[in-house]
């Protein structure tokens, strides 16, 4: 890959976590305020790429009438992004998609999201185009049909959307993922711990139990404030705490010197301490816990559907009480 | 809503499209088309290219995403700069605008061989040779392969603070390293084959970086003598690697590949299945040198025959090959190449690209299909030529109308201030975030890699220490 120093990657798209709170609040805000003033937070994707506001469906009347859909907080929306980014991994898991693609593709719907809102573009229909775009990009590449039939959605969303998605990435499309730069450091740390032969078995777990950390760190905000190298050697240094493979503070001290490197160890344990953190706090929403705020997002998305709600409420009663009270619970 | 699309003011086009005067039509290929324009706040030259949609229902073109995703990564004199990337929602065809160059080798070749009938001068094919060579070892060392250098692809800077600065251009095909390498005939582009290295026309799976210098082997030798060195015929009845006449056209002049010089050979897959043509034939060794204009013991003979070494392993790299002595002895490459060092050496003054100046640009007008774009604003008179390489697959004959040879006035026509980011499509396209993104994207542009940045292009007359 061309060189990180000097790529996008670095250079725009590692931030603060207080600049990720300030791009995240503004979308938030953004989509609350058009949701009061037009009732709808969604924008319409046309089918030539273009985007604007859905119609406006209050006017003053209506909206002395009845009440507003609530809009997300911003807490939710990082559930819904959690939620959908543990989607790519499954989606990509399905189509047997090496490790890379998964990984841009959650980078590309990461940033894509420190732009806009899920209010604003259903990320239901941002993952599947970030897995798509992805592809093309890593040279792997999948028809839109083919992509959207493997998982019943209708590939249109895909196409629909993909303009959008570049647009929104600055056409930044090279991005580095952890997995690979855990490969290369395991192999440096074999020479480091002059392995022999019958060792093989245990770099191969340390190396497993790596990506299914690095699998994890890709979930949580590390990777848009960390580069590669450090969310890679995160994901080995928990490896280690499980398989105790090498003296790991040594192999920093001496990995650091050798690059002249201007951080020290303390500080790289620093960050690295700090990725930890992030990835202790992260909290996968399960699809039950989904349930309310994907009701939610669906109100501000298309408000229309709330009456309809009403309607299948009626009509479920009959059917079945636990539904519809649930669905009052949760428009309360 | 949607009014993003008419722009402001009522103007029929896209708002993007007024920041350019449309001048004219300058190439066309497979991907698309190539138009001159000038910004029309500072009056610089830049050329467009336009990606038409791919194959239908296969979303935006990838070979327009690869271009502009490999460009935004590289920085450096020597490679052409990328300065827009514009969205035509109507079509949903990629625009991209590059820093303008006035000529490339294909012309500046021709214009020698069909013009003045005498070879470039010494000066000249160094100092665009090593300007190419450190172009290419910059995208070697950052993991980019080429894959389709060739004359038309190799700009040369016009008149101005640039002039005489080689430029590669047309990333359509280039890949980074890790990417799979599909063959390349999968791609469904035609690429010449007259500088396609041997491996790959015996059907190499993975290939290296040393199939540009092949390339550049092929480019140097053209530059010296005028002629294509290897003009094969293409077979074009098969979606296949395989090109019998062109390799027949290699071992004409550098004799037949052995196992013994080329121990890979015996596993490329054409050289294994077709024994009776390739195998079978035997040529006569008739020697580079009877091909080429430079002595045989000439250090550009010498660096020539290792840029043309069968071996991809043993080929010289880009890296060594601007240490070779050639580089090192009179005439020194210098950074203007079309200027010779040497007093008394007569300037040539190359023609400048034609420009179909009736051609507006298709389809951005789509909001009202019949109407023109350009009329009334096309500038009618003077234009210098454009910059991106506008494809040989479709030969020079651009149907001519009101073509133009413009003379080389002292345009300034680069260093132009991005003015749109990409994310920002101006009109009311995106209605919402903008902003920072954009300011982000317009630094990045300008973006500029100390060591290889133009305060100090390491020539080699500087970086000599002996």
């Amino acid at each position: 890959m061309a060189d990180f120093q000097t790529s996008t990657h670095r250079s725009r798209w590692i931030f603060s976590p207080q600049e990720l709170l300030e791009k995240r609040e503004a979308a938030n805000q953004r989509a609350a305020k058009s949701l009061e003033q037009f009732g709808v937070t969604r924008l319409e994707v046309h089918l030539d790429g273009s985007v604007s506001y859905a119609e406006p469906i209050l006017d003053q009347k209506d909206n002395a009438e009845r009440s507003l859909p609530k809009p997300l907080n911003c807490e939710e929306e990082q559930h819904m992004r959690i939620f959908y980014e543990q989607k790519i991994q499954e989606v990509c898991l399905a189509f047997k998609f090496p490790h890379k693609i998964q990984a841009t593709a959650i980078m590309y719907f990461k940033r894509f999201y420190l732009q806009w809102s899920v209010m604003e573009h259903h990320p239901k229909h941002i993952m599947l185009t970030c897995i798509y775009a992805s592809c093309k990009v890593e040279e792997n590449h999948v028809s839109a049909e083919e992509l959207g039939k493997g998982i019943q959605q209708d590939h249109q969303i895909i196409l629909n959307n993909e303009m959008v998605v570049y647009q929104s990435l600055g056409f930044d499309l090279i991005v580095y993922a952890p997995y690979r730069s855990v490969e290369g450091f395991i192999e440096d740390m074999q020479e480091f711990c002059h392995t022999r032969d019958e060792e093989q078995e245990k770099f191969k777990n340390f190396l497993q139990t790596a990506n299914a950390e690095v699998d994890r760190i890709m979930l949580t905000d590390a990777p848009l404030l960390y580069p590669p190298g450090q969310l890679s050697l995160a994901a080995l240094h928990r490896s280690n705490e499980v398989h105790g493979v090498l003296d790991f503070e040594r192999y920093l001290n001496i990995l650091l010197s050798r690059q002249h490197s201007a951080y020290s160890t303390s500080q790289l344990f620093e960050s690295l301490k700090s990725i930890d953190t992030l990835v202790g706090k992260l909290n996968i929403p399960t699809a039950k816990d989904m349930r309310h705020i994907d009701r939610k997002l669906k109100s501000c998305w298309d408000p229309s559907s709330q009456d309809e709600n009403k309607k299948r409420e009626k009509r479920s009663k009959h059917k079945s009480k636990r539904t519809a009270s649930e669905m009052q619970g949760a428009r309360a | 809503m949607g009014d993003g699309r008419s722009g402001g003011g009522g103007v029929n086009r896209p708002a993007w499209l007024q920041q350019y005067d449309l001048v004219g039509k300058i190439g066309e290929g497979t991907y698309g088309l190539v138009f001159l324009a000038r910004t029309s706040l500072r009056k610089c030259c830049i050329a467009i290219k336009k990606f038409k949609q791919s194959k239908e229902g296969d979303g935006v073109s990838p070979t327009a995403i690869r271009e502009i995703m490999l460009l935004r990564e590289t920085c450096h004199e020597n490679v052409v700069k990328l300065v827009n990337v514009h969205i035509n929602h109507v079509d949903m065809s990629l625009y991209l605008a590059f820093d303008y160059a006035e000529y490339d080798l294909y012309e500046i070749i021709r214009h020698h061989r069909e013009k003045l009938n005498h070879s470039i001068n010494q000066y000249t094919v160094k100092s665009l040779l090593w300007q190419l060579l450190n172009g290419l070892n910059y995208l070697h060392s950052n993991w980019i392969i080429h894959r389709d250098l060739k004359p038309s692809n190799i700009l040369v800077m016009g008149d101005g603070e640039e002039h005489g600065v080689v430029k590669i251009a047309d990333f359509g095909l280039a890949r980074i390293y890790q990417a799979p390498l599909k063959p390349l005939y999968e791609n469904g582009v035609v690429v010449t084959i007259w500088y396609r290295a041997p491996e790959l026309l015996l059907g190499a799976k993975h290939y290296t970086s040393a199939v540009d210098m092949w390339a550049v082997g092929c480019i140097f030798a053209e530059l010296l003598t005028l002629k294509p060195l290897f003009q094969g015929v293409e077979a074009k009845a098969t979606p296949n690697p395989f090109q019998l006449d062109q390799l027949d056209k290699i071992f004409k002049v550098l004799g037949h590949p052995t196992p013994e010089r080329w121990p890979t050979l015996v596993n490329l897959p054409y050289w294994q299945n077709d024994q009776q043509h390739i195998q079978g034939h035997k040529y006569d060794n008739h020697g580079l040198h009877n091909f080429v204009t430079v002595p045989q013991k000439s250090p550009a003979y010498d660096l020539l025959s290792k840029m043309l070494e069968y071996d991809p392993r043993k080929r010289i790299t880009a890296a060594q090959a601007l240490e070779h002595e050639y580089f090192r002895m009179d005439p020194l490459p210098g950074r203007n190449a079309l200027v010779p060092s040497q007093p008394g050496e007569k300037i040539v003054n190359y023609p400048a690209r034609p420009v179909d100046t009736t051609a507006d640009f298709e389809g951005t007008v789509a909001v009202q299909p019949s109407q023109p774009v350009s009329s009334g604003n096309a500038a009618s008179g003077n234009i210098a030529a454009a910059s991106v390489a506008p494809s040989r697959s479709m030969p020079r004959a651009m149907h001519v109308v009101g073509m133009q040879r413009m003379p080389n006035t002292g345009m300034s026509t680069f260093n132009v201030a991005p003015q749109a980011g990409i994310g920002a499509p101006s009109s009311g396209n995106i209605p919402i975030p903008r902003g920072a993104a954009v300011q982000a994207h317009q630094q990045q542009l300008r973006r500029k890699d100390p060591s290889m940045g133009m305060q100090n292009p390491g020539y080699p007359q500087q970086k000599r220490r002996f």
